[in-house]
């Protein structure tokens, strides 16, 4: 007798295709969502950090001081405003008017003039550090225009690091928050449609009825999966063509590889959402489950914000069951780097893991009986 | 093939509540038996019990065919069952359904096509086979459910209160329905909690907080207690108890 037979499989498929067809919603979740969410987030979230609010107290009143405030206000990263009063210059910073106060004392423009070093005080908000830490990263290059400002010609620069942004030279950054994104959006549209499918059978009653017929767990939970995975696949060729044609994301890999391993990604998450239908028969608490398990870490430990090598050790090793994170891997490398199946051969080879695993357990958990 | 069903001892524990307490039956093969009872008196757990939905926390269930023991895995293709609840998908039609269950019960495309055109003929529900399960009414739902069913021609029928919640009109034709499939040697177990059925069945099993109360034929069963209706006998039965 072998394991799975197509036609009962085949037939399972089917009937969900007849529930998702007839059921706007869900074609709505799965062609609609992603392509909203996209668009919108791929605006929302820009990493880089431009418009900061700089208060600037000049007591000096210079040329020098006027010069070195426009060097900031040139970056195109600073917005400026004057603040007179020195007893309130914390007062911007408290009431959020600005991210950093520039104070420049009197006789600054004198010590310029007379190469005395002239020094001027910025103070940061550090409560925001994400903000604080992209204004540090902003400052040499200010230091170095007003340097070069104030004396006339650039500073002698006895060694010089010479460097080059490859795959995405203008760091822009929607390059590489659309990519990542695209797996956020995908795998919790993919969790999301199999977490409802099982429990929604229990809750109907229509499970008890399936089970007292000759189908087997195996070709539930293919038959199952199957329609979700050409769904999600749609789904994603529609992200694929937002990002290239409404945000000019480059594509430098293979198609073909993008696909295995998107086919690859997808199952893992299907398998996870139908793990917990599995487990919980419950709708409501299916989707409750499938929202936080799969929007949090995806969004939060998956390395799509934050880089996983910058986390403690063990929150690096417990990344590393998210097939977000290895797919975030792959979509980054497929869509920016043109990279290989040998560059991605760990990525891969976690997610093939991750399937085995998912699928193994979400079958282990289906139960043949009504037993509480 | 004739299927016949014993039970021994049967205990089921649900949770807090014990369903069943030691229930010893004996179905006949080939006709129809009927599981009498109240709401409560333990016949879904019996029927889930049978059908291999729940395991018995004590005791055996042993299948017969042509008087000859058999396994359950032996028993198990020619086994059909009806749940309680409304189990069918209401955004599928008629016509969806039996498609279904034949591609789950592997039936060939002629035998399938065969079947399904004389179960939608005895049922009258040839005009409704494009309506949709959900827009159905209480009896055209309930014959579909049968007809799911009956597509794979069972030898074993188990249907759990099939006429619950059915108007006295279905109702007869449901029942109509049940004599056929009995008039070709099939097993049929059903429970029903209205009294006046149990005399359309050969042989009923009068069941009450878990327990046997009277096994017999019912109108075997009536003349040995002197009485009229098996209501009656549930009131001095269950008082006595």
């Amino acid at each position: 007798m072998s394991l799975l037979d197509w036609r009962r499989t085949l037939s399972i498929s089917r009937k969900e295709v007849r529930h998702v067809r007839r059921d706007p919603f869900t074609l709505a979740l799965a062609l609609g969502l992603p392509v909203l969410l996209v668009t919108f987030f791929g605006f929302a979230i820009d990493f880089e950090v431009r418009d900061i609010g700089l208060s600037v107290h000049d007591q000096d009143d210079s040329r020098a001081s006027r010069q070195l405030a426009e060097v900031f206000s040139s970056s195109g990263f600073f917005r400026l405003q004057k603040a007179e009063d020195p007893g309130r210059l914390l007062r911007e910073l408290d009431s959020e008017r600005a991210s950093a106060v520039l104070v420049i004392e009197p006789g600054f423009g004198k010590d310029a003039g007379a190469g005395r070093g002239a020094s001027a005080q910025l103070i940061l908000d550090g409560a925001d550090n994400t903000r604080a830490s992209a204004m540090l990263g902003y400052l040499p290059g200010i230091t170095a225009a007003a340097q070069a400002r104030l004396l006339g010609s650039a500073p002698p620069q006895p060694a010089r690091l010479r460097t080059r942004f490859l795959y995405n030279p203008e760091l822009n950054s929607r390059w590489f928050v659309i990519p990542g994104l695209t797996v956020v959006v995908v795998g919790l549209l993919a969790i999301l449609l199999t977490a409802l499918t099982v429990a929604r059978e229990w809750e109907n009653g229509s499970m008890e009825l399936l089970l007292s017929t000759p189908v087997r767990p195996l070709e539930i939970i293919l038959g199952k999966l199957l329609p979700y995975v050409v769904l999600c696949f749609l789904g994603a060729g529609v992200v694929y063509l937002t990002a290239r044609l409404g945000f000019g994301v480059p594509f430098r890999g293979s198609h073909l590889l993008a696909v295995a391993a998107g086919a690859m990604f997808l199952l893992a998450c299907l398998s996870w959402g139908l793990l917990i239908s599995v487990a919980t028969r419950q709708q409501q608490l299916a989707m409750q489950l499938s929202l936080i398990s799969g929007l949090l870490p995806s969004l939060l430990l998956s390395g799509f914000v934050f880089p996983i090598e910058s986390m403690p050790p063990f929150f690096q090793y417990f990344t590393s069951i998210l097939p977000q994170k290895w797919f975030m891997i792959v979509a980054r490398g497929e869509f920016l780097k043109g990279a290989g199946v040998l560059d991605l051969a760990k990525p891969l080879l976690a997610l093939f893991v991750m399937d085995a695993v998912l699928i193994t357990a979400a079958l282990k958990r289906f139960k043949r009986d009504l037993e509480p | 093939m004739s299927v016949g069903v014993e039970t021994s001892g049967l205990r089921k524990r649900l949770k807090a509540n014990e369903a069943l307490s030691g229930v010893t039956l004996s179905f006949e093969p080939g006709v129809l038996n009927g599981v009498i009872g109240p709401d409560g008196a333990g016949k879904t757990t019996l029927l889930r019990v049978l059908i291999g939905l729940l395991a018995p926390t004590e005791g055996t269930v042993a299948y017969s065919v042509d008087g000859r023991p058999a396994g359950f895995d032996a028993i198990r293709p020619g086994m059909a069952y009806m749940p309680q609840q409304p189990s069918l998908y209401p955004d599928l039609s008629v016509r969806e359904h039996l498609e279904f269950f034949a591609d789950l019960y592997r039936l060939p495309a002629a035998v399938y096509r065969e079947r399904s055109e004389e179960l939608l003929r005895v049922t009258r529900l040839e005009r409704f086979q494009d309506r949709r399960a959900g827009r159905l009414s209480g009896g055209m739902y309930k014959k579909l459910g049968l007809m799911c069913a009956l597509l794979q021609s069972p030898s074993l029928m188990l249907l759990d209160e099939p006429t619950n919640g059915v108007d006295p009109i279905s109702r007869r034709e449901f029942w109509e329905l049940l004599g056929r499939v009995t008039a070709r040697k099939v097993t049929v177990i059903i429970s029903t909690a209205y009294m006046e059925e149990a005399d359309r069945c050969a042989r009923v099993h009068l069941l009450e907080a878990g327990k046997v109360l009277a096994s017999g034929a019912p109108a075997e069963l009536k003349r040995e207690r002197g009485i009229k209706g098996f209501a009656e006998l549930f009131l001095r039965l269950g008082g006595a108890a």
